[in-house]
């Protein structure tokens, strides 16, 4: 039942620029190895290029493009592209996503604009012009990667991308019960502190490049007393990616080791 | 499926009320099903025997592990002996699961004082005397997983009014996420599943009757009609997402919910 064998996944923001694993990278892998075929879309192709190459060495299928997810015409041909490649799209992963430092004061306009535009409405675009196949095949399921920075502060001023997330769960709800009675399921995951190859780059953003010192001071935020990290949030994708979940849409589980459920 | 093998291989998994009101998919039969064939040993614990016959006979299909036990997990006695029974048979539990619960009808007004007391305790105590015994051999071994069945109508009005029960099923969230936190770094993770209108055997053989006059094909439409989705869950999706939480794929999640109601609880009209 957990199988995904048969089933096609179109991943954005499939890549992990650099080594080590991304929740992209992640999920396309994990997705891959319970049977389903990838069809990914990065920005950058050589990170897209890394992960199918990784797929297709562990005995997987997959394609990939290069896209930029907030933009209505590319977003258009990535999902012609994966119908024309496979012909059906049974699972969406809405993965891309970044934040950007700043409170309403110091956030450029511009800044907040693009905030919302890869946190949210690369997940609309999507939606849009994915929802109708999966509406004609009567079946499907949609699950974006939000955060817990979309339900609480979490410690850093990211203003746009904590609105953006939390617009993007709230998206996922409306349109789960809106496509509910067709078959259609929207989830979100919301990662806490996970220990990905980006943490390099948010210590450059939020602590002057102090890496370990940003880093010690995440594990220490996080009740469990160590981040997680891509696979954590790739398992819960698969979860809801699955027939396991068939019964659940609309929901947002929150994968953070305890994180939300406390106060500093 | 053998236990060396599976999401679950080799776990010890108590499971309370595990047995089922009549035939179908309950909570707790399914996920002791589902936990068997995913490799557990499950410590089956309800406290009417004859309610297990059919989920043993289940397991036992596949040659699963089970052992049946009858307890009344409002007793704090019964409960230390049952946890030295399964550490007898099994040496030591690595998953809990309180499943056992059930509402009684009733506002502030109508609901007596007495089941008040008693809808606490059913309700929300079991978790708390499950968890008193069953922790401390999880931070010996500085693991171990715990799922509290709770309910939507512990976050939302759920149609009938059950003051005692929507009560008690959000303290059972609350008590899970506290927990959670305290436990976090013992590496003991604590989340709960709620379930929304499922069909289960509890609606022919309980629900219609206390509801809906003993009307049970009208009252699964009404029970429909307020879903999202085109179809009404059952036990076993319930048992997936216990599943899913108590297996090491969730390690990095606890002191959450996880709702599994067919997009109910998303909605207010």
């Amino acid at each position: 039942m957990f199988r995904l064998d048969g089933k096609v996944a179109l991943v954005t923001g499939c890549g992990t620029l650099g080594e080590g694993w991304g929740n992209g990278k992640a999920i396309s892998v994990a997705l891959a190895r319970q049977g389903a075929s990838i069809f990914g879309s990065d920005l950058n192709i050589e990170a897209a290029q890394q992960t199918k190459k990784i797929i297709e060495e562990e005995g997987g299928i997959a394609h990939v493009i290069t896209a930029d997810a907030t933009q209505a015409d590319e977003v258009k041909k990535l999902v012609d592209a994966c119908m024309a490649q496979y012909g059906r799209i049974d699972i969406l992963i809405n993965n891309v996503g970044r934040s950007e430092p700043g409170d309403p004061v110091s956030m450029s306009e511009q800044i907040w604009d693009d905030q919302m535009d890869i946190n949210v409405k690369a997940a609309f675009l999507a939606c849009k012009y994915v929802l109708p196949i999966m509406e004609a095949q009567g079946k499907g399921s949609i699950v974006s990667i939000s955060s817990v920075a979309g339900l609480r502060y979490v410690g850093k001023p990211q203003v746009g991308y904590a609105a953006g997330k939390a617009a993007l769960m709230q998206l996922t709800k409306t349109t789960g019960v809106l496509y509910a009675e067709r078959g259609v399921r929207l989830n979100c995951v919301a990662p806490g502190l996970v220990f990905t190859p980006l943490v390099k780059r948010l210590a450059d953003k939020y602590a002057k490049g102090d890496f370990e010192g940003f880093v010690a001071h995440r594990h220490k935020q996080v009740p469990a007393g160590y981040m997680g990290d891509a696979w954590d949030v790739a398992n819960t994708v698969v979860f809801l990616a699955s027939d396991e979940a068939r019964y659940i849409t609309g929901q947002t589980i929150v994968v953070d080791g305890g994180l939300t459920s406390t106060t500093p | 499926m053998t236990q060396s093998q599976g999401r679950l291989a080799n776990k010890v998994a108590i499971i309370t009320g595990a047995g089922c009101v009549g035939p179908g998919w309950g909570n707790g039969r399914a996920i002791a099903m589902r936990f068997a064939q995913e490799g557990a040993r499950v410590f089956a614990v309800d406290k009417d025997m004859a309610a297990m016959t059919d989920t043993l006979a289940l397991i036992k299909e596949f040659n699963g592990d089970v052992t049946p036990y009858t307890c009344d997990v409002t007793d704090s006695n019964a409960i230390q002996k049952l946890v030295a029974a399964c550490i007898k048979q099994y040496g030591t539990v690595d998953i809990l699961v309180n499943n056992v619960g059930g509402p009684v009808r009733g506002g502030p007004i109508e609901l007596s004082e007495d089941n008040w007391d008693s809808q606490i305790n059913i309700n929300l105590k079991t978790v708390f005397l499950m968890c008193k015994y069953v922790m401390p051999i999880m931070e010996a071994k500085g693991a171990g997983s715990i799922v509290n069945i709770s309910s939507t109508s512990g976050i939302r009005f759920s149609g009938a009014p059950q003051v005692g029960y929507a009560a008690a099923k959000a303290g059972v969230i609350q008590f899970g996420r506290v927990v959670a936190v305290e436990y976090a770094k013992k590496g003991i993770r604590v989340n709960s599943v709620l379930p929304g209108l499922l069909h289960t055997p509890l609606v022919e053989a309980v629900l219609a009757g206390a509801q809906a006059g003993g009307d049970a094909e009208g009252l699964l439409k009404r029970r429909q009609a307020r879903i999202p989705m085109s179809f009404m869950g059952d036990g076993r999706d319930t048992a997936n997402a216990v599943l899913f939480l108590a297996s090491d794929e969730a390690r990095f999640i606890t002191g959450t919910e996880l709702i599994v109601d067919g997009g109910m609880s998303a909605k207010c009209d």
